[in-house]
């Protein structure tokens, strides 16, 4: 069974388990039956919203398997820092909207050797305010974990902008920031942070139809919030695959059109 | 000869208070004489008195006479002449060195050997790498045929049973190429140095000090040093070739500014093929030169890739891939292309081409022209149906028969899921495939070591044994395997369910052709590094399995299961060089019977076949004798069971041990020194003569005089002849003293 006939199976299944994506016992049995390379997990923390956008990521991996070559989980896996599979998810997504609990000192050791040794975190602030909530609960606990190093604006020359899609905007339900930040660790970065709230940009409800609007950009802002999710976990798998010399050529044509 | 002395029994002022009172009694009794015999008989008795007193203080003094008689000896002599191939060059005359020693020793009525041998207690030696006792009037006879100078080591030897007043008188040219340091402890007797042949005479054009890397880099320049030195040349140009084989790779032309010039030379070169390669530097020979052989050196560099070169095809984005680039890409001995299909023909992009950063795969570039270039491909989860005819694959195993690396690792598109059993790897593969194995997820099954796999380098991670087990246990379970037929190859790690000892085969190693094959049966190996992380333990094993594969497949030496191991010793022309050949099964055990190639290559391309003798399991020997001076290489190659198990070579010189040949310059400076040091003499071969010997032989008397010195004492007090003598003072004294009517 290819993925095409796989997603067509999982839709009418959805249909059948009336409409009810969280069940997806359909999907979970097919599943089984498929090799899956990327499970998308998500982090639970606590104190603030650590679920702003319940629907958000369905359609994101919707969108990457239909793109791109990645055989992907269907539905996402939460876990905390003390789960003990974490480092079973090399890709950890994080969102929220406001303040959360600073995280304890194994929880930082954990989250330390899991962006040092491979992992990678994908942030993204839900709220959308510079300062407050979500950002200065997830600027201070970075810090915890890598105390001397800081966000820095990620250039569109920057593999993970050319991973799948040559980005040259960034997405999300809101225009809060053109680019995206990240902290860099030797050759990579482990962490990417957006404050566009990309999560609020791929939310569909049961029914498929968008959650919530993306301004001012519209539906073309949607679609660079998907190019966005796409690049990252391209990244986070292959890391700077696109550094290599045998693209550099192709990459600069390409862009110079 | 005789001489006076006192032994001194009483204090020096016990005896001046004697002497003293001796005065003042004798003053005394001259008033009392005076008084009573006028001044004319007081003088002679008191005189008579004081010489009585004088007497008894010179012999409290305790007199004695010392007799001395010297008697000359003949002093020992050890006469050295250096017999070393130096002395055979010419001198000054046109006669060698060693020519013109004898001629000085032995020449004329009254030779220098026959005065030496009067004078001297003469014993004669010729030296060379030794001491050898020879008549002198074997001195016409001698040949300077010696292969070194161990002038510093055979001076102190020659010194050591010479014996008392010794001294030592060595005739050389100054050659010294021993193991000893010249000018270290001064020698503990005299050494009359003789000087033959003169620095100012001699010319000679000379390479020294090659200095040239072992091995070098394809593509990557390498460097070697030389020192030029020139005598007698000045103000000539010389030209400096270096050769490749019989091709000139550069050139460098030296101005000679001096009569005793040096200087350092570079010279590089930039190797564009991969082997063992003869490389050498020469100059012309001069007129006049005393040494051609000197004008010419030879070296062996062994050229090898400066990196591994890598190729990994990756059938989609997947964990597996990103920690096995993550590991690849750490190791700075290793260049990694990478191709990873982002997209598959059935998947639908939302943009235009021109916005996705995806380029096309270069099928013929890579299989038809590039795949040679590299040392080892990684097929990773890939399958060739959705991308290119499985003719391609045939390049692949062309690739691995002609000496490449190929591992196959796991997943959905991999062994029999890809379709590998249809195509040109199925006899590749170190697994037999059917096209039924099945890929397989929800498993959980640990890699467990076999006894191969606890031996072979690539699962090695520790190099104890226990350590290395214990290492294995360590690594997370896995999650997904792939089902094969069956091994055909040395399975290292087999896949044993939770609770079970063993399972289906896990990793896999094999050969084709010269090249070699692996095979791993999953695509979860990622976990074995960041699973580790979680575990918090080390991810440095996932890191060395992936280094040791690579190594392993692109057939590093450390990792060969031929090695030749020189053993250690001289190796010089004529003497026997031996050799240990280690042969290792491919499963790292040592390998008994095995037919073993040996091969010794010369400079000049002539081959020479060596017998190999096995002295225990997995373990030759075998020796070779050359006949010359050069570059050489050694190359072995081991069968069993009708293939072959491996193969390496080793460069090795051969070169006279003292490099008597290589510097012919005279070094009077040298003897010089050691006369000076010792406190003896020097003089040159010119100026040895009968005068210049006596002289010599002054110095050496007045340094330490070879004679016997006989002492007799014999005491003067005590004895009846002081006891008369008093008595006859003290009767005079007596006869006068009655005559005079005082008694």
């Amino acid at each position: 069974m290819d993925r095409r006939a796989f997603l067509r199976l999982l839709s009418y299944g959805c249909l059948a388990a009336g409409l009810a994506p969280r069940k997806l016992f359909a999907a979970q049995a097919l599943e089984r039956q498929r090799p899956i390379q990327f499970v998308f997990a998500q982090l639970k923390y606590r104190g603030g919203d650590w679920n702003p956008h319940e629907l958000a990521v369905g359609p994101l991996l919707e969108e990457l398997m239909q793109r791109t070559s990645v055989e992907a989980a269907t539905t996402r896996r939460e876990v905390t820092l003390t789960d003990p599979e974490l480092f079973s998810y090399p890709f950890l997504y994080v969102s929220g909207k406001y303040d959360f609990e600073p995280f304890t000192g194994e929880e930082i050791d954990t989250l330390r050797r899991f962006l040092s040794y491979g992992g990678f975190l994908l942030a993204d602030d839900a709220l959308g305010q510079p300062g407050y909530g979500f950002d200065q609960s997830l600027r201070r606990e970075m810090k915890r974990i890598f105390p001397d190093r800081d966000f820095t604006r990620i250039p569109a020359s920057h593999p993970a902008m050319r991973s799948f899609y040559l980005l040259r905007k960034i997405g999300g339900a809101r225009m809060v920031r053109p680019y995206v930040e990240g902290i860099n660790v030797g050759p990579s970065t482990p962490v990417v942070y957006c404050q566009n709230d990309l999560g609020g940009a791929w939310e569909k409800d049961q029914l498929g139809n968008w959650v919530n609007q993306c301004t001012p950009g519209g539906e073309e802002q949607r679609r660079d919030a998907f190019h966005l999710g796409i690049n990252l976990i391209l990244y986070a798998m292959t890391e700077n695959y696109k550094d290599d010399l045998i693209h550099v050529p192709f990459i600069r044509r390409r862009l110079a059109r | 000869m005789d001489r006076l002395y006192f032994v001194g029994g009483l204090s020096w002022w016990v005896i001046g208070l004697v002497a003293l009172g001796a005065l003042a009694a004798i003053g005394y009794q001259f008033l009392g004489l005076r008084r009573r015999l006028g001044v004319r008989r007081a003088i002679p008795l008191t005189a008579l008195r004081a010489v009585v007193y004088s007497l008894l203080v010179f012999f409290l003094l305790s007199p004695g006479l010392v007799q001395t008689r010297v008697t000359k000896l003949r002093r020992p002599l050890n006469l050295l002449i250096d017999t070393s191939k130096s002395m055979s060059l010419p001198g000054p005359g046109g006669k060698s060195r060693l020519d013109a020693v004898k001629e000085k020793l032995t020449a004329g009525d009254d030779p220098l050997i026959r005065r030496l041998e009067r004078d001297y207690d003469l014993r004669v030696y010729q030296f060379s790498t030794a001491l050898a006792p020879v008549a002198p009037s074997a001195i016409p006879q001698l040949e300077a045929t010696g292969k070194g100078t161990r002038l510093a080591e055979l001076l102190s030897e020659a010194g050591r049973d010479a014996g008392a007043n010794a001294a030592i008188m060595v005739v050389s040219d100054g050659i010294a190429n021993g193991e000893g340091r010249i000018g270290g402890a001064a020698p503990q007797i005299p050494v009359l140095a003789v000087g033959a042949g003169d620095s100012k005479g001699y010319v000679d054009l000379r390479l020294a000090d090659v200095t040239a890397p072992e091995f070098g880099f394809r593509g990557r320049e390498f460097k070697i040093d030389l020192v030029v030195q020139a005598y007698g040349l000045a103000g000539k140009s010389v030209p400096i070739y270096f050769n490749r084989g019989k091709s000139l790779v550069a050139t460098k032309n030296i101005d000679i500014d001096r009569d005793a010039f040096e200087q350092r030379v570079t010279l590089s070169y930039t190797p564009k093929e991969i082997g063992a390669q003869s490389f050498s530097v020469n100059t012309p020979v001069l007129p006049g030169e005393a040494i051609a052989d000197n004008n010419h050196k030879e070296f062996k560099v062994d050229v090898r890739r400066d990196k591994l070169r890598v190729l990994t095809l990756s059938g989609s984005p997947a964990w597996n891939y990103r920690f096995l680039r993550m590991a690849l890409k750490q190791d700075p001995f290793i260049d990694l292309v990478s191709f990873v299909f982002l997209r598959t023909p059935t998947d639908v992009v939302d943009v235009p081409d021109n916005q996705l950063s995806l380029i096309p795969f270069p099928i013929d570039e890579i299989f038809l022209e590039e795949i040679k270039n590299f040392d080892v491909v990684f097929l990773d989860d890939f399958s060739y149906r959705s991308y290119f005819n499985v003719m391609y694959l045939d390049r692949v195993r062309d690739f691995v028969r002609d000496g490449g690396g190929l591992a196959m690792l796991g997943g959905a598109r991999s062994f029999d899921s890809g379709g590998y059993a249809d195509s040109a790897l199925r006899d590749v593969l170190p697994v037999e495939l059917d096209g039924k194995g099945r890929y397989q997820m929800d498993t959980r099954a640990r890699g467990v070591l076999t006894p191969s796999g606890k031996a072979h380098p690539i699962t090695r991670l520790v190099p104890d044994a226990q350590a290395n087990e214990d290492a294995w246990k360590k690594f997370p379970p896995l999650k997904s395997l792939n089902q094969i037929l069956r091994a055909r190859g040395e399975t290292l790690l087999q896949a044993a369910p939770e609770g079970a000892s063993g399972g289906q085969p896990l990793l896999t190693v094999g050969r084709y052709g010269k090249g070699r094959t692996l095979a791993l049966m999953s695509d979860d190996i990622w976990r074995w590094s960041f699973g580790a992380v979680g575990a918090k333990e080390s991810p440095q094993n996932h890191l060395k399995l992936v280094r040791h594969a690579v190594r392993w497949l692109a057939q590093e030496p450390m990792f060969e299961q031929v090695q030749i191991q020189p053993v250690s010793g001289v190796r010089a022309p004529g003497e026997k060089s031996e050799f240990i050949i280690r042969v290792l099964n491919d499963d790292y055990t040592p390998a008994a019977h095995a037919n073993l190639k040996v091969e010794v290559l010369g400079n000049e391309g002539e081959q020479i076949r060596l017998e190999a003798v096995e002295q225990s399991a997995g373990e030759y020997r075998t020796e070779f004798t050359p006949a010359k001076e050069g570059a050489y290489r050694i190359e072995a190659q081991a069968d069993l069971g009708g293939k072959t198990i491996g193969r390496d070579n080793k460069n090795f010189t051969v070169a006279f041990p003292y490099a008597e040949a290589e510097d012919g310059r005279p070094r009077p400076e040298l003897l010089k020194d050691i006369a000076e040091k010792s406190k003896g003499d020097f003089i040159p071969l010119a100026e040895l003569d009968a005068a210049s010997l006596a002289r010599a032989t002054a110095k050496l008397d007045r340094l330490a005089p070879a004679e016997i010195v006989e002492r007799r004492e014999i005491p003067l007090w005590g004895t009846l002849t002081t006891f008369s003598v008093i008595l006859v003072f003290l009767s005079l004294e007596w006869w006068f003293r009655r005559k005079w009517g005082l008694i």
